[in-house]
């Protein structure tokens, strides 16, 4: 009976201990939290400013607003936001993260670095480059925030809004190419659109950190296409025909010779004609798609040459060919050097519902 | 005659027993018991008969070897009261002090073999347990025709007598499990058992236990098929089910009459109700995690659409599920008491206006509507009533860890209940035995 | 009735639960090119006393260690197994504190650590109390409901994997096998070690073949490359160095568009964790019944309160992380003992019997 009776007390404390304990750490339920899903970061002078894009829900209707703090770390900045909030600023639904690009051309390792150390943001956040000034950007956002602001997200998303000619990068993949000897990336650029919410007029090519060139979105393309990210439904404009990607395989052999390192590169398309104009052949199209693809291959590769930043990660391919010590000085060494044979090869999966005379 | 003079003092403080003096071949005969449990009228046609049968065959009425019935000797007065209690005819003898036990034509005080009504059968036989112990006999007879099975009969208490009958198939036992249980049967039969939590203790099991240590099933056919596969089965006097030992998890899970169906029906059944069960137990909690601590594991776009429709909520997230699930919970417990005619009034109620008015007056959030409802429709995709019932259960477990917990508090949980699952054992079988015939695996 | 699933499947778990967040990021550090190497060496090692161990179990079965030992002498058993005692009772605390600060790291940032330390060590507790069997059934179960998950994630992480960063297979640094001095290297061996010894626990009655564990074994190492190569094909050496738990970062880069949770590899960490409180609940079963066996003066039940008490508080005075590094490295001399000395006393003491055991039929 004693028994009993302690191990009921047990119970009994144990039940009343529970609320008092968890009450201890503040357990914030998702509508006392603000999740913001766009953040820009611009510098002015030495001091940094974030926007915050948050989504306000609420059952009958969806919008944004945006909210701004300046402060000396970006960190400083979103404890001040916090404390003037009416709820807690969580970054945990970070999904779209927008550097002014005056800062990502002083470099952006500082910013990247101290969002990858942050419990709450995740690695899988995308990054952007804003064109022009983040303020239009955002007041473009908040205007067209009809699903709680989203838009960007779904513009970049593979299975909402994304298109193959706008890059994606998400942050631990910048975070990834800041020490990697091989290996650097594209962020997209965006800018408010004329119509539409945003627009992408191509990337900026992000070497260690820093910005150092950009490219357009054709070469955006090409750049997905190497980094295997499908270009799928691609339409690929000539001056004889319109053509849609319908699959692609890339081969590449790496060899080096005496120093030098060479690179063979084939690359498969299927296409499905869209449009032409006039009467092409089959052939015809099949040999302005590989001059036109190899053109615009081989002069971003010479102008990202030029600049050592390894935008495809070709030294990747070099990984066992070379020691680590010569890894080490892969972009300064070799691979502005590096002679490519790149060849396209077309097959024409079908012509569409009209025929193509051959 | 000092025997009848007991049962005249009986009467006057039990109304319901008669002593009838009646005329049987020339001598004249009294006869007791009791009006409720006898059909008088019938009864005495048939001793008329067979007192005159007696007389043609020119044996006395009351020789030992009369054939009428079982002769008494020497009864006490308690042996009579046992014997008028268990609803015999005694015959005594006006002149010698003799009587005899006789099996009258009963009054018909039970149902007739009906179809289920807490189980549903779609394919596969219907007839269901009554209160009548040997027509339940009778019935898994009828469905396992096999000469292995061995009945064994007990009476169990004292105050008040219940036979009850251990049914086990020869060969196929588990020889412990069916030494314990006749053990504890024969070791305490004075206890009383007017319920099943009397038996379960009789039987050993802790009153604290949280699943139901035996499985009740209102269907001959599980019955029998339970004693194929091994299990021991125990018919109570007096109650419609039989009780199945030892209980197992898959018992949840798995039920003979799946096997009426196509093997790739019954699996998929089976796994539909695994899933019923994980979402019983998981969902509710799962929603106090996702909202109040993890949000993060949402996507963004649900995690908008709760956060908004939970705008003007003004309790957190664990008050405002206890909230609905008390209200279901009552829900439940009133539809059982409810007669048929005002179920669906009740449906209604709760349903569409308390649901509706409940979202509206923003009390809980409608998300919260629904994953209570998917909740609650998969409790009842389990075997078993007895086992829904304990479902019920562990979900404010898992509730109460998630809040303080979030996800991890969840899964942790899981791991006490598995725990817990692995550690009960019935009669040295455990709960997550995998039962197969003639012995088993696990 | 044999029992060899449970134990196989308990040992798998357990493992499981140990290698994917503390192992590869010691491993990543102790050195930079041909990690298979290092790999493939502790999990030689591993297998080596796995099999030594459980050939002189098999030779003294059905006996468990403590009899085995307790057969040479009293003094005896209580000075070689002492100091397995104070190894367990280390490990006890070494594991909740790193989980719980995992925990708090990757999901619960708001929730005090003691707080889930608390959780950790109760229902471990509650697990040991129910004794073996129960254990083993338990483990079982929840291998059945959590191991698709794993499973699922873990086909997942390669989503980002990017082959090339395999390569170099070998340098000269590795080949000279100057890492097995490093000191994240022999901490390493914390993911093989912890696990197996349990093996030489089990009583008699739970029989289980003990030649089928060594095979079994085989099937962990692909677990112990994939945590260390996934967040290597992700990240990069360089990259992957500079994270605490590499695996963890790695599973998290995963985008998963078609499920309706954004986080999936929550899912996954939370179910490695609840194999890790089932190791727990493990170790503590161990640890009472060597204290048991040396002090029978102890009541199982209060014991392991104290003991449970005695591990929280302990917990609570690690103040950061760094020391818990340290701890995990002092540890290292008594888990040589473990791992080392105990089997192949187990051994020696096994043979002896069997010799004796042949010469008295």
């Amino acid at each position: 009976m004693r028994k009993c009776v302690l191990r009921m007390a047990l119970f009994a404390s144990i039940v009343a201990w529970t609320p008092v304990l968890s009450g201890c750490w503040d357990i914030k339920d998702i509508n006392h939290r603000s999740l913001p899903i766009v953040m820009g970061v611009k510098q002015v002078d030495r001091a940094y400013k974030v926007l915050l894009l948050i989504p306000e829900v609420s059952p009958s209707e969806a919008k944004a607003k945006i909210v701004s703090g300046s402060g000396n770390t970006i960190n400083e900045i979103l404890d001040e936001i916090n404390k003037n909030m009416e709820y807690k600023v969580d970054l945990l639904h970070l999904k779209v993260i927008v550097f002014e690009r005056s800062i990502a051309e002083k470099g952006l390792d500082q910013s990247v670095e101290s969002f990858m150390r942050s419990k709450d943001i995740p690695n899988k956040t995308f990054t952007a480059i804003s064109e022009g000034a983040l303020e239009p950007l955002f007041e473009k956002l908040e205007a067209s925030s009809g699903s709680g602001g989203t838009e960007v997200y779904d513009f970049f998303e593979k299975n909402a809004g994304w298109s193959p000619e706008v890059v994606q990068t998400r942050i631990w993949e910048v975070f990834r190419s800041m020490d990697s000897y091989t290996r650097d990336v594209v962020i997209p650029i965006i800018k408010p659109g004329r119509t539409t919410t945003i627009e992408s007029p191509g990337g900026a090519v992000i070497k260690n950190g820093k910005m150092v060139g950009d490219i357009n979105s054709e070469e955006s393309l090409l750049y997905n296409l190497f980094k295997g990210s499908g270009t799928q439904g691609k339409i690929e404009v000539m001056d004889h025909a319109t053509v849609k990607i319908v699959s692609d395989r890339l081969n590449t052999t790496s060899e080096m010779h005496a120093g030098q390192a060479v690179l063979n590169s084939r690359l498969h398309l299927k296409v499905t004609v869209v449009e032409t104009v006039g009467t092409p052949t089959e052939a015809q199209i099949k040999k302005e798609i590989d001059k036109q693809l190899s053109m615009r291959f081989n002069g971003m590769l010479r102008s990202a040459q030029a600049k050592e930043a390894d935008i495809l990660g070709l030294g990747q391919l070099f990984r066992d060919e070379m020691s680590r010590a010569d890894l080490q000085h892969w972009r300064s060494k070799y691979y502005p050097f590096m002679k490519i044979n790149f060849k396209v090869h077309v097959v024409i999966q079908d012509e569409g519902l009209l025929k193509i005379d051959v | 005659m000092n025997l009848l003079e007991c049962l005249k003092s009986r009467q006057e403080l039990d109304s319901d027993l008669f002593l009838t003096p009646m005329r049987l071949s020339d001598r004249t005969v009294t006869l007791a018991g009791y009006t409720s449990l006898i059909d008088m009228p019938q009864t005495m046609i048939v001793l008329r008969q067979l007192a005159q049968n007696d007389v043609a065959s020119d044996h006395p009425l009351f020789a030992l070897d009369s054939g009428l019935g079982v002769a008494m000797q020497n009864p006490d007065e308690q042996a009579l009261l046992d014997a008028i209690a268990e609803g015999d005819l005694l015959i005594f003898s006006d002149e010698a002090d003799r009587c005899i036990r006789i099996v009258p034509v009963s009054r018909t005080l039970s149902r007739a073999i009906e179809s289920p009504t807490t189980e549903n059968v779609l394919r596969g036989a219907i007839s269901a347990f009554n209160e009548d112990l040997d027509t339940n006999i009778g019935l898994v007879k009828k469905h396992s025709l096999s000469e292995k099975l061995r009945i064994r009969s007990y009476m169990l208490g004292k105050n008040q007598r219940r036979r009850s009958v251990l049914l086990h198939m020869e060969g196929q036992n588990h020889d412990r499990l069916l030494e314990s249980i006749s053990n504890k049967l024969e070791s305490l039969p004075d206890k009383d058992i007017p319920d099943l939590q009397a038996l379960s203790e009789l039987l050993g099991f802790s009153k604290w236990s949280l699943i139901s240590r035996f499985n009740t099933t209102e269907l001959p056919q599980e019955a029998a098929s339970a004693l194929e596969s091994g299990k021991v089965v125990l018919l109570l006097d007096r109650f419609p089910f039989a009780v199945v030992l030892p209980s197992l998890l898959s018992d949840l899970f798995v039920t003979q009459n799946d096997r009426n169906f196509p093997t790739v029906f019954r699996v998929s059944f089976q796994i539909l109700r695994i899933l019923g069960l994980l979402a019983n137990v998981l969902l509710p909690g799962l929603y106090v995690a996702l909202v109040a601590v993890n949000p993060e594991v949402l996507r963004i776009e649900i995690a908008l659409s709760i956060a908004g429709s939970r705008e003007g909520v003004p309790y957190p997230a664990l008050v405002e599920t206890l909230l609905l699930l008390v209200i279901i919970e009552l829900t439940l417990e009133s539809a059982i008491r409810l007669p048929k005619t005002i179920g669906p009034t009740m449906t209604m109620v709760g349903g569409i206006i308390l649901g509706q008015a409940v979202v509206d007056a923003k009390l809980v959030s409608n998300i919260l509507i629904i994953i209570l409802a998917a909740t609650t429709i998969a409790n009842f995709t389990i075997i078993g009533f007895q086992n829904a019932t304990a479902l019920r259960l562990y979900k404010y477990l898992l509730l109460v860890l998630s809040a303080m917990f979030g996800v991890l508090g969840l899964f942790v949980g899981m791991v006490i209940i598995c725990a817990y699952l692995g550690h009960v054992s019935t009669f040295g079988i455990p709960y997550l035995t995998r039962w197969k015939t003639g012995g088993r695996h696990g | 009735m044999d029992k060899s699933r449970q134990v196989i499947v308990m040992y798998l778990i357990t493992h499981l639960g140990l290698i994917f967040f503390l192992y590869p990021v010691d491993i990543i550090s102790a050195l930079s090119v041909g990690h298979w190497s290092a790999v493939l060496l502790g999990f030689m090692l591993h297998i080596a006393l796995v099999a030594v161990y459980t050939k002189g179990l098999s030779y003294g079965a059905p006996q468990n260690v403590v009899d085995l030992f307790q057969g040479v002498g009293k003094a005896f058993a209580f000075v070689a197994l002492l100091p397995l005692a104070v190894y367990f009772i280390v490990v006890i605390i070494i594991t909740t504190r790193a989980y719980a600060e995992i925990a708090t790291v990757i999901f619960l940032s708001d929730t005090p650590i003691s707080t889930i330390m608390l959780l950790f060590l109760a229902v471990s507790t509650a697990i040991s109390l129910t004794g073996i069997e129960a254990i083993f059934r338990t483990g079982m179960l929840i291998a059945i409901l959590f191991f698709p998950f794993l499973l699922l994630v873990i086909v997942l992480s390669f989503q980002n994997a990017d082959w090339h960063y395999m390569l170099p297979l070998m340098d000269r640094k590795t080949a000279s096998l100057s890492f097995v001095y490093h000191p994240s290297f022999l901490k390493s061996l914390f993911a093989f070690v912890g696990g197996f010894l349990f093996l030489g626990f089990i009583p008699p009655d739970v029989p289980y073949r003990r030649g089928k564990i060594v095979k079994v074994s085989f099937a962990l190492l692909p677990f112990f490359l994939i945590s260390v190569y996934v967040p290597l094909m992700t990240f990069g050496e360089n990259t992957s160095s500079r994270f605490p738990f590499p695996f963890i970062m790695a599973v998290d880069t995963v985008d998963i568009s078609w499920l309706m949770f954004d986080r999936v590899t929550m899912f996954f960490m939370i179910s490695l964790l609840c194999f890790v409180i089932l190791f727990l609940s493990l170790v503590m079963w161990n640890t009472m019944l060597l204290l048991k066996r040396g002090f029978p003066a102890f009541r199982t039940k209060s014991a392991v309160l104290v003991l449970a008490g005695l591990v929280f508080v302990v917990c609570l005075l690690v103040p950061s992380w760094n020391t818990l590094e340290k701890m995990l490295w002092w540890n290292t001399l008594l888990r040589f003992y473990a791992a080392l000395v105990i089997p192949l006393l187990t051994l020696a003491i096994g043979m002896r019997q069997r010799r004796k055991g042949a010469v008295r039929p």
